[in-house]
């Protein structure tokens, strides 16, 4: 992959880095770690942005009430796991019409071959 | 036994300003997530030091996270600072009662004060209530714009110049009634020593906003 390329795939991934957040904790609490290894995970390895930005990401979340977080013991270790709250729901199912309606949109131009066919 | 992690989370330490025990939670966090990482490299076959490196170097440059970390620290400073007004009425119910306690209610004027004068007063008793109303609906206005998206340390700056406005308002509130009353009927001015002792204590509170709210920009990251 190219410079350029995995540039915009961080540049256009971090203004999805909240919804994609909300729905990696919507099957259940995790912590900082496993939202990681799950954004990874899911995405087939494409998504990969630095770690620490995760963090901020997911507190500013809790500040704005979309996850509550909490030290817990984990493995018998100490870790800080994020749950979604209601209004974390409410905006995780937001994110998603919008993005189902946007991909709608793209797939009809972009998808098919020449137009009109 | 390798230190890549510590000498990172020292780093990252060290550019952190801001309320102490959130900025050790988020330290906390950060290295908790740098041991998982390591650990994982490790169990993939790397040799201590190369995992630490790699789960490091996933982390991102100190500088650039650290200034995502900043702006955190900067908002809980800033929301405290808001939260810090509430007592701003509190100081002066309990500066009115111990006033009522040792003078009890305030002689009637021998000829009725100008219109202004209580103009003046009515302002300087609402002015403590309205800096807390003012403050409730800034924590709720900061939740409902950082879901909006508005940066945590912009946030932050609005937050202390809220309260740099509050504490000015409260403190010529102060000012323009002492000064009222010094032109109306100075003797009222000669309070018994404990009711003038008790200024000190919302004048502190006035004070230590000021710094609080200082602290809201200074915290705040470079943009």
């Amino acid at each position: 992959m190219s410079v350029k390329s995995a540039y915009m795939k961080s540049d256009a991934l971090r203004g999805h880095l909240d919804a994609l957040l909300l729905a990696t904790v919507d099957g259940g609490p995790l912590h900082g770690y496993a939202i990681i290894e799950a954004l990874q995970l899911r995405s087939g390895g494409v998504l990969d942005l630095p770690t620490g930005t995760v963090y901020p990401a997911l507190r500013r979340l809790e500040t704005a009430g979309l996850v509550t977080s909490e030290w817990s013991t984990v493995g018998g270790r100490r870790r800080r796991t994020y749950r979604l709250t209601r209004a974390g729901q409410r905006a995780l199912a937001a994110e998603r019409t919008a993005w189902r309606e946007f991909t709608t949109a793209i797939e009809g131009v972009l998808g098919g071959g020449p137009w009109p066919a | 036994m390798a230190r890549v992690i510590d000498e990172y989370v020292t780093s990252l330490r060290e550019r952190l300003r801001g309320p102490e025990h959130v900025k050790e939670d988020l330290l906390a966090e950060a290295r908790d997530s740098l041991d998982d990482a390591a650990a994982a490299y490790r169990s993939g076959g790397l040799a201590e030091e190369a995992a630490q490196r790699r789960a490091v170097a996933d982390f991102g440059p100190a500088a650039v996270i650290a200034r995502e970390y900043q702006g955190l620290l900067a908002l809980a400073h800033g929301a405290r600072t808001l939260r810090t007004l509430l007592l701003v009425p509190v100081a002066h119910l309990g500066w009115e009662l111990n006033r009522g306690f040792w003078v009890g209610a305030w002689p009637r004027f021998d000829v009725p004060p100008p219109d202004w004068y209580l103009a003046v007063a009515r302002a300087n008793d609402s002015a403590a209530w309205v800096v807390a109303a003012v403050a409730v609906a800034s924590l709720l206005a900061g939740r409902w714009l950082v879901r909006r998206g508005v940066a945590a340390g912009t946030l932050a700056r609005l937050a202390g110049a809220v309260s740099a406005v509050s504490v000015a308002a409260v403190l010529s509130g102060n000012l323009a009634i002492m000064t009222a009353t010094a032109l109306v009927d100075a003797a009222r001015l000669a309070l018994p020593p404990p009711v003038a002792a008790a200024t000190l204590v919302p004048m502190a509170i006035a004070l230590r906003l000021a710094v609080l709210a200082r602290r809201c920009l200074l915290l705040t990251p470079a943009s």
